[in-house]
């Protein structure tokens, strides 16, 4: 199974990003969303109910930022940490 | 593993910080800004098929 | 069997790069194959994006094609190539090499 890493930074991509992680999930790949270092600026239903859905593929969701962590069940994850993860990944997508 | 860094634009700190904290010993990095004029494309494709790894930065 | 290049546009900044990339792939006997989805469905409305006709097997997110209001034909993409994610997926798995711009 294909290991992908989908990096999103830019905050216009959010929702985007989250997009191809479910549709790569759906796909049999293996997923690992990375959202940093800004808070999910639109949390509405749609973010909310694909998230659950990431969470229910077992796609795995990082982010380094606290409120991520806090308010949306992210894993905590440092930028180094992340950067090992992504080495292990066989795709990288930045977003 | 070979792993070739594309940067789309100027890199910011976290680009910097990832691509060095992807950095170590055992692979072979290189990094390509296709930003800067003069680009050599046909190169670059034998580079991407060449490398283990290609990854496409903001 | 020619190896296969995987480019997934998820922006509408660098339409130039396809291009080039895309050109240089072919010169190389290499096969292409470009998904544009989110913000980079927007350069299918660019002149440029008819340089990339016939070099590549072009394919369009139709969610994200609908979602920012476009409509009617784009050249080179045909009606089953207004694809789904999974579309984007399949190349992540079958390319040889896979990169996003």
């Amino acid at each position: 199974m294909k290991k992908v890493a989908v990096v999103i930074k830019d905050t216009k991509q959010q929702y985007e990003g989250l997009r191809v992680s479910l549709g790569a999930l759906l796909d049999n790949v293996e997923i690992q969303m990375f959202v940093l270092n800004h808070e999910i600026e639109n949390m509405d239903e749609a973010y909310h109910d694909n998230m659950e859905f990431i969470d229910e593929m077992e796609g795995e969701r990082f982010s380094n930022n606290s409120a991520n962590v806090e308010k949306y069940g992210f894993v905590h994850t440092t930028l180094k940490q992340a950067a090992q993860r992504l080495q292990a990944a066989d795709l990288v997508i930045p977003f | 593993m070979k792993i070739l860094h594309l940067l789309r634009s100027e890199p910011d700190e976290t680009v910097e910080q990832l691509i060095e904290s992807m950095t170590d010993n055992e692979d072979e990095t290189t990094v390509k800004p296709l930003f800067k004029p003069n680009m050599d494309w046909s190169r670059l494709v034998d580079e991407i098929f060449s490398h283990d790894k290609v990854i496409s930065w903001w | 069997m020619s190896e296969k290049l995987g480019i997934m546009v998820g922006t509408d900044k660098h339409l130039d790069y396809v291009i080039n990339l895309t050109n240089a792939a072919q010169a190389k006997g290499k096969t292409i194959e470009i998904f544009f989805t989110g913000f980079g469905v927007h350069l299918t409305q660019r002149p440029e994006f008819e340089q990339l006709v016939g070099k590549a097997k072009l394919s369009v997110c139709d969610v994200s094609f609908r979602a920012y209001g476009l409509s009617g034909d784009v050249p080179g993409v045909g009606f089953k190539d207004f694809a789904t994610q999974a579309r984007n997926a399949e190349m992540m798995i079958e390319c040889d090499r896979f990169i996003a711009f």
